[in-house]
């Protein structure tokens, strides 16, 4: 493997790794569960996007079947984790999550009816 | 095909990079202080564990294992939404 396939392959692996971490700092620095899923959603996406770019560049050359591996776990990274942090922001927030002191603005609480019950009736 | 011993000692960093990742999200789910923050950290945790298995493919010079990167992916979004699902509503279906 010539060496500057190996320096993108480490500049990306280094990169991903660095986002991971940031993205766990993040989950345990941060005060509440939305500032968690902020950290956690975003930062971990990008992170492990890079990882899978480092190891399809690792592998594309001698088994370009990595390729198409790669690029569908990246696409489905990028197409789950967004609705999967929506919905648990969404179901913290009905079930009154308490925000933290430093939150400046609310602009979803005057849309908020009192009980969950009431927004999906009796089913 | 060996490793350079420059990809092996990235290689060798980055994973150790992942473990302190897993074990900083492992103790957000021990002390969440609600299921959200619990939720979260299992979110992180299952991707920390995609990016184990892609450096330990790339360590063993092996392919074998990457499926399990975009399966992990569409487990730990079917946890993590059928947990919002019930934290929001109470029941799962």
């Amino acid at each position: 493997m010539p060496p500057i396939h190996e320096l993108f392959i480490a500049g990306a692996l280094i990169a991903g790794t660095f986002l991971m971490l940031v993205a766990s700092i993040g989950l345990i620095r941060f005060p509440d569960v939305f500032c968690r899923i902020h950290a956690a959603g975003k930062a971990g996406t990008m992170g492990i996007s890079l990882v899978i770019v480092s190891s399809m560049i690792f592998f594309g050359f001698a088994e370009p079947s990595i390729i198409v591996r790669g690029v569908l776990a990246i696409f489905f990274q990028f197409l789950t984790t967004p609705a999967a942090t929506h919905l648990l922001a969404r179901a913290s927030y009905i079930t009154d999550y308490p925000l933290t002191d430093r939150t400046a603005v609310d602009e979803l609480h005057q849309f908020m009816l009192s009980k969950p019950d009431e927004m999906y009736g009796q089913e | 095909m060996a490793l350079s011993p420059f990809l092996e000692s990235v290689f060798t960093w980055c994973l150790a990079g992942f473990f302190i990742a897993g074990g900083l999200s492992v103790y957000r789910m021990m002390i969440g202080p609600k299921a959200g923050d619990r939720a979260v950290a299992f979110d992180t945790l299952a991707t920390v564990f995609i990016g184990i298995i892609c450096v330990l493919c790339m360590m063993w010079n092996s392919t074998y294992y990457f499926d399990a990167v975009w399966i992990l992916t569409l487990v730990g979004f079917l946890g993590t939404a059928t947990m919002a699902r019930y934290l929001e509503r109470g029941r799962v279906f």
